[in-house]
């Protein structure tokens, strides 16, 4: 889980473009969106897009997308449930 | 104070539910739903996403559908109009977009085959089938741009300059629309629910509504409405979201009734926004609860759940249905909605319903936070209040601040660039965009939105004390090229399976204008006019037009970015070859008094073909051969590469018949070719005005005193503009 993490950090910083932001700057636990990083409903968007590609995983009403961006660790435990190819 | 109305005399309409307005009357009475899954192209759904799409049409071949459509609703509109119209004003998000996404898909190399991509050609089209040689406007303000079409032209009809405007918008379906909105998702599956408490969002739709506008004292024997009044606003708050509270929609409604003179009592029907999405719906029912406060909410009804959303043609086209429900006295039914949802406490008309409407209220919103409502009444049945035209007519701006970029920096290097004789024509740096932007604020803005937002940024920083601007006006030839391409060759690798909701907003002609916005809060009108080469000119002259005597600082932008593979492409005038150029200029601007010093006045814009009087009525409007020999130091003359020819005629002309007697510059050599290149030269002319010369090595070997004189900045081609600048 651990990996999955730093994992997600590493695709949120490209993904997102985020310059001035190392992956230690992003705590396991902290508000993802509408925190610190300062971001918004379309960098929510960019991310579904990029868990679809590079995880098989979708997420496709706003309702699953609050709970499943509430913060890294949230992310990775859903991202980690519901991937292509997973035992779950 | 005069008692001159806008009266709507004609009307061309094509949607989903029909072509005409007997269809489409039809339609409205039968509450038609137009909703299907696309059927246009192939898509990667099964099924295709329900879509308003128009069903089979004359279309003429070589035309991408858009202009087809735009077409279809102009001819209806002048079919029984006497005389051709005096200005063309378009609204347009799509332009070629239909024809450039599959030429693009399969690699099409051929800039031939790309002449109708812009925006601009659409409102072009309209005005050589028509006729028109007066001003060509297009306006790209997302899915408000029929709406700001409409006022832009209610305010040339009431400032005199024209009698007959034919003005609305056009837009059809294509890919990039159609997966850029679900990507953000925005469409709902079950097609477009306005207003239901199950409402998941909207449907994207297409067609054309365009309205011939005359101005007259009484109203005409065949005026259908009359168009009051408009208001427009900027959220000022995020780039696809609308404000939560619906301050901005609130504001633009208010605007729009104090514009007819008009309070809310006098509304007796709403056509709402109203597409169907979680958070336009919450926004505008808040607006409107607001604006009612403790009084009767008049009926009110979307007519998205029948047509889609047309985006640049919805505006024009709620206009046109508010027209026709007005002549034939009926509310358009809101389909789609079923269960009423308590957080918007309000509940459109279900059923097409007969009722007497003598005042209704329009609203139109878009990405960027666009609001603009329009206010139609019946041309006989009420009152018509005393309005003032021409009292507070704007005629020029003064100058607070400006700033341009160009390969070799800011103004201060380009003018030392000039002045050492070292070729302009080049890409803008990197880091001079960036210069005086927040990495963090722009990390998601790519090139155009970056030059447009550092031109604003500097533009302003010059002229700190008067305040931040309160709208914004942006003219680009092209919009955002590295979105939309990026957006396209992405979709297009992923078998149309990803679309980038980034890459979409960001793709939008006005999103660039949106963050100038946010930046700095500007929250007055925020137009966006993308008017080819002229699309600086056109942002200029809309200003003029919306902005009233004022103390508040308004922006006005042109910019475009250089793309490697789409601007030689789209801009026939970037030729294989040729070094590639980009940059633009900003003006921070206030009304001026006739005294104030560093005036800029837009005085002159004609569509030229077919037109051999054009020069002749330039120098006209400019006061005539004496004075502008008399009152301008020097020309700065804009001649695109692809219009060389027919331009350098057109100056030649000029020169001649004035018997100009002082320099004249031929700017594009020396700042390059690309579609705002003008803004540019306008910055350089406030420059060499505050300077009063001309720097040496620019027109001739020493420097040029203007000796208290005026620059003129005046652009050949297609269309004919003038653009003073006086000390």
């Amino acid at each position: 889980m651990d990996e999955l993490i730093s994992e997600l950090k590493v695709k949120i910083i490209e993904t997102l473009n985020l310059l001035d932001v190392r992956s230690a700057d992003i705590k396991d636990d902290a508000q993802l969106v509408g925190g610190d990083l300062g971001l918004d409903s379309i960098d929510v968007l960019e991310l579904v897009m990029m868990l679809e590609k590079d995880y098989g995983v979708k997420i496709d009403t706003k309702e699953l997308g609050v709970k499943v961006f509430a913060s890294v660790r949230a992310l990775a435990d859903y991202v980690y449930q519901n991937r292509l190819g997973s035992a779950h | 104070m005069s008692n001159t109305g806008v009266f709507i005399t004609s009307l061309g309409i094509i949607s989903p539910v029909g072509q005409g307005l007997n269809d489409t009357l039809d339609a409205i009475r039968k509450a038609t739903r137009g909703i299907k899954p696309l059927h246009l192209f192939p898509t990667s759904h099964t099924p295709p996403l329900p879509v308003g799409e128009v069903g089979s049409f004359s279309l003429a071949s070589d035309l991408p559908r858009t202009h087809a459509l735009a077409l279809v609703a102009a001819e209806e509109a002048m079919k029984h109009a006497a005389g051709v119209p005096d200005a063309v004003v378009i609204g347009v998000t799509t332009g070629g977009m239909p024809f450039t996404e599959e030429l693009l898909k399969r690699g099409e190399l051929d800039s031939k085959q790309y002449e109708y991509h812009s925006t601009g050609s659409v409102a072009e089209c309209v005005a050589r089938h028509v006729g028109c040689t007066g001003p060509v406007l297009t306006v790209s303000t997302a899915c408000s741009s029929g709406a700001v079409a409409l006022k832009i032209a209610l305010e040339m009809l009431r400032s005199g300059m024209a009698k007959r405007v034919l003005a609305g918008g056009a837009d059809a379906l294509c890919r990039l629309t159609y997966y850029g909105f679900h990507a953000l998702q925005l469409v709902d599956e079950a097609g477009a629910r306005p207003f239901d408490r199950n409402r998941r969002g909207m449907s994207v739709g297409e067609g054309a509504a365009i309205l011939l506008l005359t101005s007259a004292d009484d109203p005409p024997d065949n005026a259908m409405a009359e168009l009051l009044g408009a208001g427009l606003s900027c959220d000022a708050y995020h780039p696809a979201a609308p404000h939560p509270e619906g301050t901005g929609a609130l504001r633009a409604m208010k605007d729009a009734l104090s514009d007819a003179c008009l309070s809310p009592a006098d509304i007796e029907y709403i056509q709402l926004h109203g597409t169907g999405t979680l958070d336009n719906d919450l926004a505008e029912a808040k607006a409107i609860h607001a604006l009612f406060g403790e009084r009767p909410i008049p009926p009110l009804s979307s007519i998205k759940g029948s047509v889609g959303h047309s985006l640049g043609a919805a505006g024009a086209m709620g206009a046109a249905v508010s027209v026709l429900s007005i002549a034939h006295d009926i509310i358009p039914a809101n389909a789609g909605f079923h269960e009423p949802d308590p957080q918007l406490n309000l509940i459109p008309v279900r059923m097409p319903t007969v009722k007497d409407i003598n005042t209704a209220l329009v609203n139109s919103f878009g990405f960027g936070g666009n609001n603009a409502v329009l206010a139609v009444g019946h041309p006989r049945r009420r009152k018509r209040p005393e309005t003032p035209v021409c009292a507070d007519r704007l005629r020029s701006f003064t100058v607070l601040g400006s700033a341009c970029l160009t390969a070799a920096g800011g103004l201060e290097q380009t003018i030392d660039a000039m002045r050492h004789g070292k070729g302009l024509p080049g890409i803008v740096s990197f880091s001079e965009i960036v210069k005086p932007l927040s990495e963090k604020y722009v990390r998601r803005l790519k090139r155009f939105p970056r030059m447009a937002l550092s031109l604003a940024v500097s533009a302003c920083g010059a002229s700190a004390t008067d305040g931040p601007p309160s709208s914004v006006f942006l003219g680009t030839g092209w919009g955002g090229l590295s979105e939309t391409y990026d957006l396209l060759m992405n979709l297009f690798a992923s078998g149309e399976r990803f679309a980038s909701p980034t890459d979409f907003v960001g793709s939008v002609h006005n999103a660039a204008a949106g963050h100038v916005a946010v930046h700095f809060k500007s929250t007055g009108p925020n137009v966006t006019m993308t008017g080819g080469d002229c699309s600086f000119e056109q942002a200029l002259f809309s200003a003029c037009l919306l902005i009233r005597r004022s103390d508040k600082p308004l922006l006005v932008i042109g910019a475009d970015e250089h793309h490697k593979i789409l601007s030689p492409l789209f801009d026939a005038s970037v030729l294989p070859g040729g070094p590639p150029s980009d940059g633009g200029g900003a003006l921070c601007l206030k009304p001026a008094t006739p005294a104030a010093p560093r005036r800029v006045c837009p005085s002159f814009m004609a569509y030229s073909p077919n037109n051999d009087q054009v020069i002749l009525a330039l120098i006209r409007a400019l006061g005539g051969n004496r004075t502008i020999r008399e009152q301008f130091g020097a020309v700065m003359a804009g001649i695109p590469a692809a219009q060389r020819a027919r331009g350098t005629a057109q100056l030649e002309e000029f020169l001649s018949i004035t018997g100009y007697p002082h320099p004249v510059i031929d700017y594009r050599r020396f700042v390059g070719e690309f579609a705002s290149a003008s803004a540019v030269a306008t910055v350089l002319a406030v420059s060499f005005i505050e300077a009063g010369e001309i720097p040496e090595n620019i027109c001739d070997r020493r420097k040029t005193p203007l000796r208290g004189r005026g620059v003129l900045i005046l652009g050949f081609g297609h269309v004919v503009t003038a653009v003073e600048v006086v000390p």
